[in-house]
């Protein structure tokens, strides 16, 4: 168990830039899931912490050691792949033991660590058997059994549950989080799947383009996004967006944009007011559209058209036309009587409403 | 009038339609059975006249006279064993002195950028573009001034390069296969970057290695131009042995049928005994 730091991590292919000044310090134990689109540089990011690729320039330290130039296999580390990347011409057991006996780990204290990893991952009775012959959920447990026999520093996660269908990577969502329990230790989980950055971290750090774009706790990323970006990216059914323009009615600050008039709460009208930007991007949650307008004095009622409806059973999801953009409403009665084409009132709830710089994106608060 | 009769009155021009379904079957059944009598005709004809004495070689269709006689004539001729012998080290030799180093550049060719495998690569493409014909005569001309022409090394070695050339290549393609995040898990469970290729990759790679070694013992040991022009009697080989039989005073088909149905044995038991294990390693 150790403190990771990256300290102003850069890495370049030839001229393009793959990482920028990523600077991020990771607790004893703390569990940091890095996540972003394809092509974001957390994949190399943490390939730079394993030591599979060299660092351009910036120090990772692991513990206190500074470990740029340490081969990977001097780091104490261990790493679960995307393809489970299991020896494909070993058994299940020899798997687990290879990385203990090329630290020369005597033979008696490896079959106490192969046993006890295989019990808390429930692969006890695949030992003898070849990775061909099971299934992907197993394999990844095996994956997740190679680092755990190693009592590693840290753990990293490269995308661990790509590679499954949706219901087992729900279960292993489960079981990975169960195993931190287990086996606390210091991990860096790498996804483009919000719903495993949301669920799993301790931490999330959403990268773009090579930068980080904002770290903190799931709930902060949810409810306080910095930019435009993170406030799309994270949650599903995406943020709603719609382009609006302040102007002033009756003394108060309101949005405006085409068939919508949105008042804009106190609180955040005085910080709008400093803002010399007015271009602005109204972003709202689909569960912070509501169907009616229970309070009219807040302002914030509007009328639309029904465009397209989801029906998901535990919920409907609805999406009406709004300044030129779809605004999908969720957390609706799934037996609620909506036709399409149909006029209904909607209205946004005050607390819900965040604004972005049009032009850099970034939050204003 | 039967429905099919139908169909091609309405559908002349849909041959398949006419045919379907069962007919269609019956086509791809006829056209894989032409194929395999257009492949399997020239051999059948070699092995007949291989058990034919010289006098019937003309007269397939006439007597009904078979005989052994040729293949102990063949095995008769000193000439002939050592040419078998001679093929038989060499391209033996060939196989286990390239075959390291084809595995290995293979795989610097699949894991790693930078000048050198760039260079190689170059290299060995440059040469795969030349015709195979061109090199001969200047690989002669290297024979000679180092004095070994007509030696065993002289052919031994072109035969390495040539391995190493063509089959790097293909190693290459095998080891593009297998995902590289495997080695990385062994760089991170203790292995330096030549045991995790040792150790993890190697293994592996073990049935593609089978096939390749297979390939080039037997590209060697069918190799005919090489043969002619880099070797004489000191180093006869059976391709070039074989092509003896044709002479000014006629050509022997019975005996020259003899030796290569006798040529023919080792592609014949590869292909009877180590079938999938070929198959799997080409399919890598």
């Amino acid at each position: 168990m150790a403190k990771v730091a990256l300290e102003q991590l850069n890495k370049r292919y030839g001229a393009v830039p793959a990482v920028i000044d990523v600077d991020l310090a990771i607790a004893e134990n703390e569990f940091v899931v890095l996540v972003g689109p394809s092509g974001c540089g957390k994949s190399t990011t943490l390939r730079m912490v394993a030591g599979l690729e060299d660092a351009t320039s910036g120090t990772i330290r692991i513990g206190e050691r500074v470990v740029n130039g340490l081969a990977p296999k001097d780091r104490d580390i261990a790493m679960v792949f995307q393809n489970y990347a299991l020896y494909q011409h070993m058994t299940i057991y020899d798997n687990l033991a290879f990385g203990l006996r090329n630290r020369r780990v005597p033979e008696d204290t490896i079959r106490r660590e192969v046993a006890r990893a295989a019990e808390i991952l429930g692969i006890g009775d695949l030992l003898a058997r070849k990775p061909r012959q099971l299934s992907g959920g197993q394999q990844q447990r095996v994956a997740l059994g190679r680092c755990i026999v190693r009592h590693p520093q840290v753990f990293l996660f490269d995308e661990p549950l790509s590679n499954l269908d949706a219901k087992l990577r729900a279960q292993m969502r489960i079981e990975l989080k169960r195993l931190r329990e287990r086996v606390a230790t210091t991990s860096i989980y790498v996804t483009h799947d919000q719903v495993e950055a949301m669920t799993l971290g301790d931490r999330v750090v959403v990268m773009r383009d090579g930068r980080i774009l904002q770290q903190a706790t799931p709930l902060e990323i949810y409810n306080r996004p910095a930019n435009r970006f993170v406030a799309g990216f994270i949650g599903a059914p995406a943020m709603n967006f719609i382009d609006v323009s302040l102007a002033r009615n009756d003394g108060r600050l309101a949005a405006e944009a085409e068939a919508l008039r949105i008042r804009v709460p106190e609180e955040q009208a005085a910080v709008l007011e400093r803002q010399p930007a007015q271009a602005l991007t109204l972003g709202v949650r689909p569960e912070h559209v509501l169907i009616g307008d229970p309070r009219p004095e807040n302002g914030t009622g509007f009328d639309a058209a029904i465009e397209v409806t989801e029906q998901l059973g535990a919920e409907l999801l609805v999406g009406v036309r709004v300044a030129g953009t779809i605004v999908i409403a969720s957390r609706i009665d799934p037996w609620a009587k909506l036709g399409l084409h149909q006029k209904i009132r909607l209205s946004l709830d005050p607390r819900g409403l965040h604004f972005f710089d049009r032009e850099s994106g970034e939050a204003l608060r | 009038m039967s429905a099919p009769a139908i169909v091609a009155q309405g559908a002349p021009a849909r041959i398949v339609g006419v045919l379907a379904p069962g007919g269609r079957a019956a086509l791809i059944v006829l056209a894989a059975l032409a194929i395999v009598l257009l492949f399997l005709g020239p051999i059948v004809i070699l092995v007949v006249t291989s058990l034919r004495p010289g006098w019937a070689v003309y007269y397939i269709y006439r007597g009904t006279a078979f005989t052994l006689q040729n293949y102990l004539d063949v095995f008769a001729r000193p000439a002939v064993v050592r040419a078998f012998v001679n093929s038989f080290v060499l391209a033996t030799l060939a196989t286990v002195l390239s075959l390291g180093i084809t595995v290995t550049s293979g795989y610097m060719l699949s894991r790693f950028d930078g000048p050198i495998p760039r260079t190689w690569f170059g290299t060995i493409y440059l040469f795969r573009t030349v015709p195979y014909i061109s090199w001969v005569l200047p690989l002669y001309l290297v024979d000679y001034y180092f004095g070994v022409y007509d030696t065993f090394a002289g052919i031994l070695l072109p035969h390495i390069a040539v391995h190493i050339c063509f089959f790097s290549w293909i190693m290459k393609g095998f080891f593009d296969g297998i995902d590289p995040s495997m080695e990385h898990a062994a760089m991170i469970d203790g292995c330096t970057r030549w045991g995790a290729f040792r150790r993890v990759a190697l293994p592996a790679a073990i049935p593609a290695i089978a096939a390749l070694a297979i390939l080039s013992w037997l590209y060697t040991w069918n190799e005919f131009l090489f043969a002619l022009i880099l070797t004489g009697h000191n180093t006869a080989l059976i391709t070039v042995t074989m092509a003896q039989f044709v002479t000014e005073l006629g050509t022997a088909w019975n005996l020259m049928s003899a030796m290569a149905v006798l040529a023919m044995v080792p592609a014949v038991l590869v292909t009877v005994f180590a079938q999938k294990y070929v198959i799997r390693g080409l399919r890598i």
